[in-house]
């Protein structure tokens, strides 16, 4: 219950501050002698502050501010001068208090000189505004960053993108097969740059959102030079450009795709600003590390620029009105390297040249990643990449033969008859070894192997496999020098016999063993 | 039906005549020893394991096949477990793979992981316990580039040359190294060139070699009589290089005809003894039962494979002869799944592959991978040095005696052996 009102004449008047106890907000009335002449109910349940009917304003400011229970926007002193000298004056304040709570006090004078004021809860409020001001902002990083991303994918793609048209321009020309296979390789590579630098990009979108988390390997970073080489070299002869890449000793532990961009706009930079001479990348051992250098012998840069190149969107005056760039790459290589708390570093002299240098951690050598995991035959086994030519004529055991030979590394090359097999060392097919079927349709395999020795114009290894066990056929293979095998022929007999023919002759015997294991075999 | 009492017969397939009768009479032995030690705590699930020992002699396809059959059709055995057979190119699988058993050995054949992944369902049974042969050679590269990289050797070049046998296993490893060479900014210079063995001519090779000026020169034959007269003929007019020669050089038989040549060659194997607390006390055991001559890091790998063998088949619920298949993928599933600190090191089952994983060539990780052990042979009349990799590394590298203008004297290494391991 609010204290008993100021003694008034009319009984109407009780009814008013019945009214006024239940008003959403908490009122003061203060008389002009700056006493406390009402306090309605709300003001008393609401908030643990001290006052009763007949304190001075003097005495509440006091005790408000040396409370402790709000923040005062000056220190309590000064607050309390103040609020004494404003009795009375229009103001409107809010107020951070202990619990949590945001209370606006506004005060206003009243006709008779005193001074009403009103306590307002205005917590959810203050906290629906700040929830609104902060998604303002994120909605103005996400728009901020895309748009940053759009530029910066426009930027990084550029430069495998200028390969590949010089590639694709000299490739349409090129009639020397080696070299088309060649430019053929490096676009294939080209577009798996762009592909991992969509990626990067992507992350780089991400890396404004704070959403990018750096994948820490040891790997060696003659991989990296060699990618770089790949992506740069056309450009630099384009323009006349020495790029060298000094090969790299080194295990280095850091984020392979993320340094691999910095390096790439280091080395984009140069061959973009250096008009005579060339480019060299290198390293050299630092205490902790190993310092990753890209020299080049282009315009350099001014002393009063060279902080300034990594900002975004940075050009120099040379630069402007030039087709150069946006100006981002520098500032993705600073962001990248904080990222990854690698420290860049730049040295230039204008008209000489520039160098920009990364330094990345050593790395444990026995944890380097290798190029291959899964490993096969394919990639190692004693026959990878050994030149066959089959003559089976039944399709369906050509290509059984055909695909267990490839698993083994082999480069086969499977004729159905005599005839075709020709035509593949016609066309520069160069055999160590020859495999044929006894009875092709219309040649026996012992004449055959015979006529593309002649063909190859050397005496090739060769073997024969037959379905027909007769001790007579048999015989008449082996009396020719052949070695032969009897369908269905087992897979590591194949293999014993192949080896030998190619790698130890001395042990094979042409009257060895023919028949095959039991069951599990190649047909 | 077999009864609770009768004993569970496991084959072994060991050279006990012939070229390799050396490493068969240890893996024979590693294969008594812990059949005695399985048997004195009860056997397999109460009972006891009978090994029954088939000689594969020169270890030719024929006599091994003969070998697995032999085992299978007279003795029944529900495993065969050995060490390793030179030669039979997986013909052996067939027909284990016919009589559905378990079949654990240490071939070391790249082939065998093509063998079991072109028909996952026919080979469940075949497990090699020991890393491919290929990983030699990424294991070789990273080993001389972390002897560069940490400082203890600084090579005059980045040339290497590769001399390989003529057998599978040299061809394989000399083609991984040539693979794995530049990766790591080696150039291979000369080679693979793979030479006619078994030889003791080396020295028109070694002056094609010569001409290259390597910094490192690898021979990838294994034979320890050839390599030693290598090494001796390499010695009468040595280049200044780093020579690394293939497992056959951790032989006796090699030091006995090189002599003070050998001083100063590396030398790896991809399963070997490992020196800490548990290697050695094997040692012991293995000395008092078979005499100060045996050489427990030859038997440790047929006594290691008998004892993974004997608790996963106790985790199956017991073994299961010829035909019972169900049952044998109940062991195939346990050894699998198990991973298992041998004497020298952790067998891990690739689940793909069902061949060792490597460390630290594949994984980085000492407790998943079977360590591939570099040694150097410091003075021919002791030990050779476990110089990598960490943690099981007992010694440091040394300069060879023949290289140039260098001391002999220990260089500090950027790296420690963290375990405070050290060396008999």
């Amino acid at each position: 219950m609010s204290d008993p009102p100021v003694p008034a004449g009319s009984v109407h008047l009780s009814e008013i501050f019945a009214g006024l106890d239940i008003l959403p907000f908490g009122v003061l009335i203060w008389s002009r002698e700056r006493q406390l002449v009402y306090a309605n109910d709300r003001f008393r349940r609401s908030w643990d502050l001290p006052v009763r009917i007949g304190i001075t304003f003097e005495a509440f400011i006091a005790t408000m501010a040396h409370s402790r229970e709000c923040v005062l926007p000056t220190d309590a002193d000064t607050w309390e001068r103040e609020q004494i000298a404003a009795f009375g004056a229009e103001s409107s304040a809010d107020y951070l208090f202990a619990a949590g709570t945001v209370l606006n006090v506004t005060q206003a004078p009243t006709a008779s000189g005193g001074m009403t004021m009103s306590f307002s809860d205005v917590t959810a409020v203050k906290s629906n505004e700040r929830a609104l001001q902060l998604a303002k902002e994120t909605a103005e990083a996400t728009d901020e960053a895309k748009s940053r991303f759009l530029r910066a994918a426009n930027h990084d793609l550029r430069q495998p993108l200028a390969s590949l048209k010089i590639l694709i321009y000299n490739c349409i020309r090129e009639e020397d097969p080696e070299h088309r296979s060649d430019m053929l390789h490096a676009m294939e590579i080209a577009t798996s740059i762009m592909e991992d630098l969509l990626g990067a990009l992507l992350q780089i979108g991400q890396l404004d959102a704070g959403r990018v988390e750096p994948r820490i390997t040891s790997f060696q970073l003659s991989q990296l030079f060699e990618r770089l080489d790949v992506q740069f070299r056309h450009q630099a002869r384009e323009k006349g450009l020495r790029l060298v890449f000094v090969p790299p000793h080194g295990t280095i532990a850091t984020d392979r795709a993320l340094l691999e961009r910095i390096l790439s706009n280091f080395v984009a930079n140069a061959v973009r600003f250096t008009e005579v001479g060339g480019i060299v990348v290198g390293c050299r051992r630092e205490a902790n590390g190993l310092r990753i250098e890209v020299v080049d012998t282009g315009r350099g840069i001014r002393p009063e620029d060279r902080e300034r190149v990594f900002d975004e969107f940075f050009r120099s005056e040379e630069q402007r009105g030039q087709k150069s760039g946006l100006g981002l790459g520098l500032n993705i290589v600073k962001r990248l390297a904080d990222l990854l708390e690698l420290p860049v570093r730049l040295r230039s002299e204008v008209g000489r040249g520039s160098i920009f240098s990364v330094t990345v951690p050593l790395g444990n050598i026995w944890h380097s990643v290798a190029n291959e995991v899964e490993i096969s035959e394919t990639v190692a086994g004693e026959f990878v990449g050994t030149s066959v030519i089959l003559v089976e004529d039944d399709d369906i055991l050509r290509e059984t033969m055909t695909q267990l030979l490839r698993r083994w590394g082999i480069d086969v090359h499977a004729a159905a008859d005599e005839a075709e097999a020709i035509r593949l060392i016609e066309s520069g097919v160069s055999p160590r070894l020859i495999v044929a079927d006894y009875n092709l349709k219309a040649r026996m395999g012992v004449d055959v192997v015979e006529r593309l020795r002649r063909a190859v114009g050397a005496d090739v290894s060769a073997m024969i496999v037959t379905a027909d066990a007769e001790p007579r056929v048999i015989e008449s293979i082996r009396s020719a020098g052949l070695p032969v095998l009897v369908k269905p022929v087992s897979p590591p007999r194949l293999r014993v016999l192949m080896h030998n023919l190619l790698f130890e002759p001395s042990l094979v015997t042409v009257g060895e063993p023919t028949s095959a294991p039991p069951r599990r075999h190649m047909p | 039906m077999n009864t609770l009492s009768e004993p569970v017969p496991i084959g072994s397939m060991v050279p006990l005549t012939g070229p390799s009768a050396a490493d068969g009479a240890e893996f024979r032995k590693g294969m008594i020893l812990a059949v005695e030690e399985l048997n004195a705590r009860g056997g397999l699930l109460g009972r006891p394991i009978k090994p029954i020992f088939a000689d594969t002699c020169r270890q030719t396809a024929e006599e091994v096949v003969g070998a697995a059959r032999w085992l299978i059709e007279k003795h029944k055995v529900h495993a065969i477990v050995n060490g390793y057979n030179i030669g039979p190119q997986n013909s052996e699988y067939e027909p284990i793979a016919d009589a559905g058993i378990i079949y654990v050995h240490a071939n070391t054949l790249l082939q065998h992981h093509d063998t079991v992944m072109s028909d996952p369902d026919r080979y469940f049974g075949c497990f090699m316990a020991d890393p491919a042969d290929y990983w030699y050679g990424p294991g070789f590269i990273k080993f001389i580039s972390w002897l560069r990289d940490s400082g203890q050797w600084t090579p005059h070049s980045n040339r290497i040359a590769i001399i390989s046998g003529s057998k599978p296993y040299s061809i394989v490893i000399a083609n991984a190294m040539a693979k794995a060479a530049a990766d790591f900014g080696w150039q291979v210079a000369f080679g693979p060139k793979i030479v006619q063995t078994p030889t003791h001519h080396w020295r028109d090779v070694l002056e094609e070699v010569r001409c290259t000026n390597p910094a490192v020169l690898a021979n990838t034959h294994f034979y320890a009589v050839d390599l030693a007269h290598f090494q001796r003929q390499f010695r009468a007019n040595p280049m200044d290089c780093i020579v690394y020669l293939q497992y056959g050089a951790m032989h006796r038989t090699f030091n006995d005809i090189a002599q003070e040549a050998c001083d100063g060659i590396i030398v790896s194997s991809v399963i070997g003894l490992l020196r800490d607390e548990m290697g050695k006390r094997f040692e012991t055991r293995y000395n008092a039962r078979f005499g100060e001559g045996s050489t427990a890091t030859i038997g440790c790998q047929s006594y290691s494979n008998m004892h993974h063998y004997a608790v996963a088949a106790a985790m199956a619920g017991g073994s299961g002869p010829p035909g019972d298949f169900e049952q044998n993928r109940k062991v195939a599933f346990a050894l699998k799944g198990m991973i298992y600190r041998s004497v020298h090191g952790t067998i891990r089952y690739h689940p793909d592959w069902q061949a060792v994983v490597p460390y630290p060539v594949v994984t980085h990780d000492p407790s998943l991978g079977m360590p591939h052990i570099f040694y150097q042979i410091q003075d021919y009349r002791k030990s050779l040095s476990m110089i990598a990799p960490e943690p099981y590394n007992t010694e440091r590298f040394i300069y060879p005696p023949w290289m140039s203008g260098r001391t002999t004297a220990v260089k500090p290494a950027t790296s420690q052996n963290p375990r405070g391991l050290i060396g008999f």
